[in-house]
């Protein structure tokens, strides 16, 4: 499994869709952070001195500091990780590689390959731009002389950023299993990333919209909210990056599960999900 | 039959059909088939036959509707990991375009697990070890199509199942080709199946070949017994109308320029020369008919073809 897994790294961090899908945060971030301290030192961003970012407390720098982690949860950065897991996924179909690779290995191997090297090459570029962010947001306070609050440890630091981790995963695992499971079934990169930027987007939308339509419907619109993934994602979240449910107003009441429930019940929609991908694909026929 | 006797490649009744019902199309049907340890066996048959349906089945690549695959003897539903003992080069030699050449075999023997230390060896017997190093999106066909038989031969396989592996070759690349299919198998002992349209290579390659059309195979034989015909002796005599009177009575006969065309069996050869020598016919030469492979091929794959 471990030589499969460097296979896939061996092609993986040499496609132009990792640099452009994984390590541009990391990158990206880098050169925001230089274009925009460049302005604020040029007197063009105000004056030194403070912009209130960040907070009187230690609390409130660690949370403004470890931020980032709230990207890859969000609708924009569930685009991009949906991106690049079809094109691990369906690449093969594109290049018509898997013709290569099947023969040698289980197919189950293969697959698990694929989840693990997508898993770790953007777990490897978020961790690596959520340090900067943290790093570029200490710089920044350095350079403008913003007073940096006592009582910050790396302890808290470590903690602060697992937090933000475990938050993002629930989001990450159900895109990477909707994409994975479209890029099987079609066969296409491009189908599975528009099939992953619609899912995606729609689950957004319920989640966002749906309290407008509950007194039309209000058992369906609530059990939707029970069974679909999207509340669950955002209650897990919330949970876990902050300590709070995420309550739905509700005309027949205020709506909330435990984060137990949550976590049930995207990790049923993840492993369903990725156990249809892989039970596709040792059905599937190569041609 | 001892171990070492046994064939590696067993198909057994073996079938595809895709869609169900009315809409069944019946890519490949009841093909039984068998390679010896150390031969070269070609695949032959009309594009659209069933060859690459049987070469994907073999490699697992596409699951049977019927049938049976035995590679070295053990089952490949069953014991699909015996994949490990097979080389292929599938559809000219598809790659990862984005990497070198070298990185792609580099790909390949950490999926396989092992050949990591024959990479360089191989790019040198497949004429690219000057171009390793290069991205596969800039190769020209022949240069992937040589990258496919490297990669083919990475696990050290025993057995070596090649698609059309001529394909995108220059005649200097096909004599190449040949020579080491040769290599693979008298030297190497590797049993090697290919498919090929290029008869004039399968001919000079193979050991056995099977003919498939339709998906069936019509005929599995010896390269020399398929070009052996079976029924066809050709007379050289003078004079030549006289020798014509002699024969027909018992055996059909047409004119062939300088010589007549005899339709029988190599066993009445005595008795031609007894009616010929009877009629005062001056015998200058008696032999069996010989048909190229193309020949061949096209009376039993396109019939009409072959007579027009």
């Amino acid at each position: 499994m471990l030589s499969v897994i460097s296979a896939e790294a061996l092609k993986f961090t040499r496609h132009r869709a990792t640099w452009g899908l994984v390590w541009i945060w990391p990158i990206g971030l880098t050169l925001i952070w230089l274009l925009a301290i460049g302005a604020e030192l040029s007197g063009a961003g105000g004056e030194a001195g403070g912009d209130g970012r960040g907070g009187p407390t230690a609390a409130g720098w660690i949370a403004d500091n470890v931020g980032f982690w709230s990207v890859p949860g969000h609708t924009f950065g569930r685009y991009i990780i949906g991106a690049f897991v079809a094109v691990v996924f369906a690449g093969e179909y594109g290049w018509n590689t898997w013709k290569l690779v099947v023969p040698h290995r289980a197919r189950n191997t293969l697959i698990a390959a694929k989840y693990a090297i997508a898993f770790i090459l953007m777990a490897i570029g978020f961790t690596l731009a959520a340090l900067l962010f943290n790093l570029f947001g200490w710089l920044e306070d350095v350079v403008t002389g913003d007073s940096i609050p006592a009582g910050i440890t790396a302890g808290a630091l470590l903690k602060a950023h697992g937090a933000g981790a475990l938050a993002a995963l629930p989001a990450v695992l159900l895109t990477m299993a909707y994409v994975s499971l479209a890029a099987i079934l079609t066969r296409s990169t491009v189908a599975a990333l528009v099939i992953g930027l619609v899912v995606t987007t729609v689950e957004q939308l319920f989640f966002n919209f749906a309290p407008m339509f509950e007194p039309y419907a209000p058992s369906l619109v609530s059990t939707f909210y029970q069974v679909l993934p999207g509340y669950h994602v955002a209650n897990a979240a919330s949970v876990i990056s902050q300590g709070r449910v995420v309550e739905i107003p509700f005309q027949s009441g205020a709506f909330s599960t435990s984060i137990a429930t949550s976590l049930a019940m995207v990790g049923a929609w993840t492993f369903a999900m990725v156990a249809l991908t892989f039970w596709s694909f040792r059905r599937q026929d190569i041609n | 039959m001892s171990a070492a006797d046994s064939p590696v490649v067993e198909l057994e009744s073996l079938g595809k059909t895709y869609g169900s019902g009315a809409r069944a199309v019946r890519a490949v049907q009841d093909v039984t088939i068998s390679v010896a340890p150390g031969e070269v066996y070609g695949f032959l048959g009309p594009n659209g036959a069933g060859k690459s349906t049987t070469i994907r089945m073999l490699l697992g690549l596409i699951a049977p509707s019927a049938g049976r695959i035995r590679l070295m003897g053990r089952d490949l539903a069953s014991d699909p990991s015996v994949l490990r003992h097979v080389g292929s080069l599938v559809d000219g030699g598809n790659f990862y375009p984005f990497l070198s050449g070298r990185r792609n075999l580099e790909v390949l023997a950490r999926t396989h697990g092992g050949g990591q230390e024959r990479i360089d060896s191989l790019l040198d017997q497949v004429g690219l070890a000057k171009d390793g190093r290069r991205k596969v999106k800039g190769y020209s066909t022949g240069m992937r199509q040589r990258l496919g038989v490297a990669a083919a031969l990475l696990n050290d396989p025993d057995i070596v199942i090649l698609d059309e592996p001529a394909n995108g070759l220059d005649a200097a690349g096909i004599q190449e080709m040949r020579a080491l299919i040769r290599r693979l198998a008298a030297e190497e002992g590797k049993s090697v199946f290919l498919s090929s349209h290029l008869l004039h290579e399968v001919q000079q390659m193979c050991d056995r070949v099977a003919i498939i059309s339709q998906g069936v195979v019509i005929r599995e034989s010896t390269i020399a017994d398929l070009l052996r015909q079976d029924d066809g002796l050709i007379v050289e005599a003078q004079p030549l109308d006289t020798a014509q009177s002699a024969l027909e009575s018992r055996w059909r006969c047409t004119r062939n320029g300088v010589a007549l065309h005899v339709q029988a069996p190599r066993d009445d050869a005595p008795e031609i020369v007894r009616r010929l020598v009877g009629a005062g016919v001056e015998l200058f030469g008696l032999s069996a008919e010989q048909r190229n492979l193309e020949e061949v091929f096209l009376s039993m794959t396109q019939p009409e073809a072959a007579n027009a």
